[in-house]
């Protein structure tokens, strides 16, 4: 019988679909991991404490968590207990795709607050290296050894169709097998962090509803 | 035979010369351009030395015949110099453009002029417009519009790896169809707060920067531009025009070790290495000449030189820094090397590491010292940012 070789679009029809295989969120006082609510606490309401009680919580013990600024506080946990929390191994090369609203205004502001002292101002390096929000993907690269692919984008709001096109074009150009991807948003007291991983296996399917509503 | 993408021209300032035979004059005689700060005026000149191009930003002006007042930055004047020497070299004029990229890179932006005029902003509205220009795009975009380029304008800020990023960029625009010609490479003029961050970083040097050596104090910071005009087969078959060499490896690579240093074991640089050879095609044993990142920070070089080792198997090919020459043009830094790798492919020349004495004592590893004819085939050109922001790229006749 002679061989069949597909049409590449055929093959591509049929090639197994990039799904959101595990996805982590942390909002309103609350930790859950693949939905299931693994730590609640309503009573901090400043964020630093709150994250300070979740890093602790799950005994991250990664100290370099107290240099952080509050974006990467909440990316490195997030990511962490994400990580760890679902019993994956870690792929080296798992692309980051982060997105947030605020870039990393805390520390910038503290920043614009100690250069704008009228005497003696100067810049503290211990701020200025984290006023870019990509510090948070070289944070979670440095923590897992991640030599991948990462990139952070800033969006006026949530933008899940961007992060559907980023990821799959990650994984169909073969860059990359896995991809964790999300939002990580702090402004003050107000945050939202959600990341998922997607790769090609079984899962919920990746699509912007399903992404809006895992949210 | 897919070739890479063809470099149709290239256009340089450094301390060392105001186009591209300048500086190949004194790469072959082995003139360095580093010297007290003259024109920056900063606390520092008496602890550092600097690559500095002895010209005035008025100076600058008249070269371009720029009207005054205009908003141009020392370090976009630097890169418009530079980028009339790439056109002139493709043979494209001015009127051709307006379906071509650019991808800029650039650290400093406009914070030379805002530096200069920060005190007086609110009290002075006769300089107010530089605010506009602190930001590194807004200074290419300027550019663009001086050039009369339409097409794609961006700007890439990677430290120290930034201009190979931008050729890297400007060559997948080519090889995805997106674009027939890109402008591609780096500028930054020398500036207050980059002499000083560097203080504080406490990584320059108070003497001549000596790459790979065992007594390398640190770096000499220098300013400077360069651009190469990026071209698809199709373009140049349409207007008959043989290109100077070829880019066919590039990779960008993550070290995910610290937020400003470099590994010890240079992971980054290795991975880049061996992704941008994936990309070329070929095999390391073929590289004739390796243009080092060499910045003589003490950790760079042993990061560099420990990748190197590991990556060519302790066989190294000739290697050499060139920032003995310049000093450490950042953004620009791996244009200006991509400019003297492919006038090492074109003249079979190698330049010296000048300043160098003595081995490191971690690791077996000698620079190219003196000039070298030699038939110069592949050279491989190494730009390590900050931060890890490690790339490669390779050169080709």
């Amino acid at each position: 019988m002679e061989e069949v070789i597909q049409p590449f679009y055929l093959e591509k029809e049929n090639r197994m679909k990039n799904n959101i295989i595990h996805y982590c969120n942390i909002k309103d006082g609350s930790v859950s991991v693949n939905g299931k609510s693994l730590y609640v606490n309503t009573v901090e309401k400043d964020f630093l404490s709150f994250i300070k009680t979740v890093y602790k919580q799950f005994d991250l013990a990664y100290p370099k968590f107290y240099k952080m600024d509050p974006l990467c506080k909440l990316s490195i946990v997030a990511a962490s207990i994400l990580l760890e929390n679902t019993g994956s191994e870690i792929d080296p090369n798992m692309a980051l795709v982060l997105s947030n609203k605020s870039s990393c205004i805390d520390i910038d502001r503290k920043h614009q607050e100690t250069i704008s002292q009228e005497a003696d101002s100067y810049a503290s390096p211990a701020n200025f290296v984290y006023t870019l929000p990509n510090i948070a993907l070289g944070e979670i690269s440095i923590k897992y050894k991640l030599q991948s692919e990462n990139s952070f984008f800033i969006f006026e709001y949530f933008n899940p169709k961007f992060l559907i096109d980023y990821t799959n074009s990650l994984i169909d150009l073969g860059k990359s097998n896995r991809v964790l991807s999300g939002w990580v948003e702090v402004n003050e007291n107000n945050y939202n962090a959600f990341l998922f991983i997607v790769e090609k296996s079984d899962g919920i399917e990746l699509t912007q509803k399903n992404l809006i509503k895992l949210k | 035979m897919d070739r890479g993408v063809a470099i149709s021209g290239m256009g340089i300032v450094s301390a060392i010369g105001m186009n591209a035979k300048e500086n190949f004059e004194a790469l072959k005689k082995g003139q360095h351009g580093i010297s007290e700060v003259e024109l920056v005026d900063t606390i520092l000149k008496e602890n550092i030395l600097v690559g500095e191009i002895k010209k005035s930003n008025q100076e600058l002006e008249q070269i371009l015949k720029l009207p005054t007042p205009n908003s141009f930055s020392r370090s976009s004047m630097l890169g418009m110099i530079a980028i009339k020497e790439a056109f002139r070299d493709a043979e494209i004029q001015v009127k051709d453009n307006t379906s071509m990229a650019f991808v800029n890179s650039t650290t400093v932006g406009g914070m030379d002029m805002v530096e200069k005029f920060y005190d007086s902003f609110l009290t002075d509205k006769k300089n107010q417009h530089y605010i506009s220009v602190n930001d590194a795009g807004s200074n290419t975009h300027l550019m663009a519009d001086y050039f009369n380029i339409k097409g794609f304008v961006t700007t890439i800020s990677t430290a120290c790896s930034s201009a190979a990023n931008a050729i890297m960029l400007g060559a997948r625009l080519i090889k995805s169809g997106r674009a027939e010609k890109v402008v591609v490479g780096g500028m930054d003029g020398l500036c207050k707060f980059t002499l000083n961050g560097f203080n504080t970083l406490m990584l320059q040097s108070n003497g001549f920067n000596k790459p790979f050596d065992d007594e390398r104090v640190g770096l000499n910071l220098g300013e400077g531009a360069a651009y190469l005009i990026l071209e698809s087969q199709s373009s140049l078959q349409k207007r008959d025009k043989t290109p100077l060499a070829y880019l066919t490896g590039y990779a960008n690579a993550n070290d995910a070790y610290h937020q400003t240093a470099s590994s010890e074991q240079g992971e980054g640089a290795f991975l880049a290495m061996k992704k941008a050879f994936e990309v070329a095609g070929i095999q390391p044993e073929q590289v004739d000449y390796i243009n080092a990142h060499g910045t003589a920070t003490p950790n760079n070089d042993l990061s560099e030189g420990r990748a190197l080792l590991n990556f060519f198997e302790n066989k190294i090919p000739d290697f050499s820094s060139t920032k003995p020459f310049t000093g450490h043009t950042l953004a620009a830094a791996a244009s200006i090397e991509a400019v003297f790798s492919i006038l090492a492919l074109r003249e079979n020349i190698i330049y010296p590491n000048l300043n160098f004495k003595t081995k490191m004592k971690e690791f077996d590893l000698t620079p190219q010292i003196e000039i070298k004819k030699k038939e110069v085939n592949t050279v491989l050109s190494n730009s390590f940012g900050f931060g890890g922001n490690c790339s490669s790229l390779i050169f080709e006749k």
